[in-house]
Order: C-alpha cells, then structure tokens, then sequence
C-alpha cells in the first residue's frame, strides 16, 4: 500500500461526465474518493470528515464551489485544507475571485485529465496548508 | 336544459379535461423515465469504457476498441453520451473520443451533411467536427464561412476555432465580410475563433490589418491585442493615426496599450488632444492605464482637469493602474491646496481604487 493510498479526495461537480471521469481518475491513481453532486452536499462531507484536498466545481447548485471554499476557510477545524477549483468559466475575475478566497489551484474546463492530475499531485506535494 | 344545469354539464367536462390532461402528462412522465431507465440499463456496461476513455486511463486502448466495436443499434444510443463528454475533455482523452465517432463513420457522415440542404444539418455536422477536433475538416469546412445561414456561419467559425488550426484564419475573417447582402459574422465570434487558433495565424492576422474591410481591420486589431501580437504594433500605429473607420481606430488604440513599446505611450497620448473625437480620448486614456508606463504621468495627469469629465475620471482610473507614481499623482491632486475638478476625479479614483484593494498592494495607501 502506497502514501498514495491512505489519500482522500473529495470530488464535487453537478455534471455526472465530470464527476465520473475525476472520480475514476484519481481511483486509479489510488487516491480514495468522495463524489456529491452540489455544494451543500460537499460542505457537509468536508466537515463530517475533512480530506486531504477537494475538488470543487463553482456553479453547483445549493452552494457555488467558492462558497464552500469560504465557509471552509472561515471554519478554524477546516481551515487548512487544499482545495482545487475547477469551472467551465474562464474569465480572469473568476481566478482572481478563488485565488482571493483561497484556493489552492485552479482548472478550467475543458481540461486535460492528465492536466487536472498534474495540479492534484503539485499541490499535495506543496502541502503549504 | 336550465341555466344550472349546463353550468353544471360544463363543470364536468371541465373537470374531465383537466383530469384527462394530468393523467397524459403522468403517462409521459412515467414512459420517458421508463424509457430512460431502459436506456440506462442498455447503456451501462459501456459506461466503464467511455469513462475509461475520456479520463485518459486507456493506455492499452481496450476500452476505446471496445467502445468502437459496440453494434449500430447501440451506438445509436451511445454516441449522445460520446458527444457530451467531447467539450468537457482536452488532450488525449478528445483525441481518442473522436476515434471512436470516426470509427462508427459519425465523422464522415458530418463531412457528407456539410453540403446538406438544411442549414440545422450543416451546422450540426460543422459542430461535430469542431468537437472531435479533426484538422483534416477545415478544408471541406471553410465554405460554410460563407453559407447564406447565419446560424451555420457562426457554428462554423467556433468549430475551426476549437479546431485549432491556424490555416483556417483567413476563412474565417472572410466570414466577417457582408456578402450578397447578408450581414457577416458577428466580430467577437471570429475573434474568439482566431485567439483560439494561436500564434501561428500572425501572417494571416497581418494581412487582415491592410484589409479593405473595416470590419476585418478591427477583428484584426482586437486580436493584435488580446493575442499579444507585438509584430502587428507598426501596422497598429498606422491604423491609430489614419484609419477612415473610428471603430478600427479605436481597437488599434486599445491594442496598443496591449502590444505597444515605449514609444506608443507617446503616439497614444497624442490621440488624447482635445482635436480628437471624444470617443478615442478616452479609449487612448484607458489604454495609457493598460500600458502602465511612467511616461504617460503628465499626459494623464493633465487630462485630470479636462473639461470632458468622463475622460477625467478615466484618466485618473490609469493613474491607478499605473502603480505608486501614479497614485501619487491623484493623492497630490486630490491634497487641500489643490480643490477643483482635478481632485473630483483623483478623489473618485483613489476611492475605487482603496475599495479594489489597489492601494494596500502598490503600498501607498492614503
């Protein structure tokens, strides 16, 4: 069993494609997944048991990814973990909005799956939170 | 029959229709989900493969054999969850969802409808081959820049620019050009296609600066800047200084302030003369504030108590932009020896500029 292995990633996206295509990615990768469809869904995960990074798309219903990404850096127990923001938006005032909240990386789709793996594994190895 | 009475038959046959119509609307209800939950069930053994596939996790190219040998009639089926993975991936993943449309013949199929009779067929197949991204296309896909469909023209022109491919450029600002009385492609679609192309379309982008159409002219320029084209900046000064065409002349400004060296802080304060049109003072303003050089300092700040007071005010806004020389150019605008029009502007932008947070980076907060 590799570090890999004991790694929890919680993915959050509204599209199924998405969320199935993350999701199948990092379990290949060996990371353990946690998949929700919409924001509400993916603060509650995130608080019942914080993992290691979260992948969150910003349009979901309920709560946008950036709103979980602020309640997750006003909650002091939550705090510090990593999260990946990923949206079909690529205006810059989105970047500078999740960057300001604190997001840890940003992608944009469409996007490489390969790409996407790329930041997950930079930010994890930075590991500055 | 009394009055109560036919009031009464009409409540009834009131009351059946309504009746009738929610039991239609339940009974399509519950076949449409039948039907999905059917197609589902069809669907899902493949699913594995295409997530495979579109994932990037298929190195040994089972899952993308596999998907390409499924029979015609679940294909059928098949190929709309195909076509809405395409946009969402990059890369390898794209490449490899395109074999397998190509090998159920969907892509030779989209080439045959380009030069279908209707126009939803022609912009449905010019779609596809945008999806798939297949180079080979653009050839057989350019004539449609000039389909006397608007629809088609604009699907067309975003496809070559999902496409990618730089030859495709000239085509696609033929497209902005009003023919036979039909109105041309809307610019920001052919722009947004051309950045999409990459550096590459340079030598086609050039050539669209010396177009006789204004409206290729200005696409052109709008790319020049957005694109970082620093080779367009001497065909860009020229069009600032004589275009015929206020609109041209004014995307060549805005892309100077993009692409322009030190010397076209200078060309572009020029055009900041109160003998220029309204319109390009203050695009020449703004576009100062976007170059960020310091030798624009005077020139803005002069322009702080212009009697145009939205040039004023976007004057000061470039000041800001500038960084802390500039800053300090508004704070000693806006100092108590010095109240009158200059400090309404200076006061407006350092307020705006405190609330962006520009203030607390550049260090020199008020």
């Amino acid at each position: 069993v590799t570090e890999q292995t004991k790694t929890r990633i919680l993915v959050a996206d509204d599209d199924r494609d998405i969320l199935d295509l993350v999701v199948f990615k990092l379990t290949q990768a060996g990371f353990d997944t946690v998949a929700v469809t919409d924001g509400v869904a993916a603060l509650a995960a995130v608080e019942a048991d914080p993992p290691r990074l979260a992948i969150l798309d910003i349009m979901m219903p309920g709560l946008s990814g950036i709103d979980v990404l602020r309640k997750i850096r006003e909650n002091p127990a939550i705090s510090d973990l990593d999260v990946i923001l990923l949206t079909a938006r690529a205006r810059d005032s989105d970047v500078d909005t999740g960057f300001a909240t604190g997001a840890s990386d940003y992608v944009i789709k469409p996007f490489s799956p390969r790409e996407l793996m790329h930041r997950v594994n930079t930010v994890l190895a930075r590991g500055d939170r | 029959v009394s009055v109560e009475q036919a009031f009464l038959i009409a409540g009834i046959l009131l009351g059946l229709a309504c009746v009738s119509a929610v039991a239609v609307i339940v009974f399509a209800r519950l076949t449409r989900t039948q039907v999905g939950a059917r197609s589902a069930l069809t669907l899902a053994p493949y699913r594995p493969a295409l997530v495979a596939v579109a994932s990037g996790e298929d190195e040994d190219g089972l899952a993308k054999a596999s998907l390409s040998a499924v029979p015609a009639h679940i294909w059928v089926r098949l190929r709309p969850s195909v076509v809405a993975f395409l946009p969402k991936v990059r890369g390898v993943p794209a490449a490899d969802l395109g074999a397998v449309m190509r090998a159920h013949g969907d892509v030779e199929e989209a080439l045959r409808m380009l030069v279908s009779s209707s126009a939803v067929a022609r912009a449905r197949a010019a779609y596809l081959l945008g999806l798939v991204r297949d180079p080979d296309s653009v050839e057989q896909m350019l004539p449609l820049m000039g389909d006397p469909s608007a629809d088609v023209r604009m699907v067309t022109a975003r496809a070559l620019g999902t496409i990618g491919n730089p030859t495709a450029a000239a085509g696609v600002l033929g497209g902005l050009r009003t023919q036979h009385g039909r109105i041309g492609l809307p610019a920001w679609v052919a722009a947004e296609a051309l950045l999409a192309m990459g550096a590459e379309i340079g030598p086609a982008l050039l050539a669209g600066l010396d177009s006789a159409d204004p409206a290729v002219r200005n696409v052109c320029a709008v790319v020049a800047g957005h694109g970082t084209f620093y080779l367009a900046a001497p065909r860009l000064r020229v069009l600032l200084a004589a275009d015929a065409d206020s609109d041209v002349r004014a995307s060549a400004a805005v892309a100077l302030g993009q692409v322009g060296g030190a010397d076209d802080a200078a060309t572009l304060a020029r055009h900041t003369d109160a003998c220029e049109g309204a319109g390009l003072r203050r695009t020449c303003a703004t576009a100062l504030g976007e170059m960020g050089r310091t030798e624009s300092l005077d020139t803005l700040s002069g322009l702080l108590v212009d009697e145009d007071r939205r040039l004023a005010e976007l004057a000061a806004d470039s000041l800001v932009r500038i960084g802390p020389e500039g800053i300090a150019r508004l704070q000693e605008a806006v100092a108590p020896r010095n109240q009158g029009p200059a400090a309404l502007a200076a006061g407006g932008a350092l307020e705006l500029a405190a609330l962006r947070g520009q203030l607390a980076i550049s260090g020199t907060g008020p």
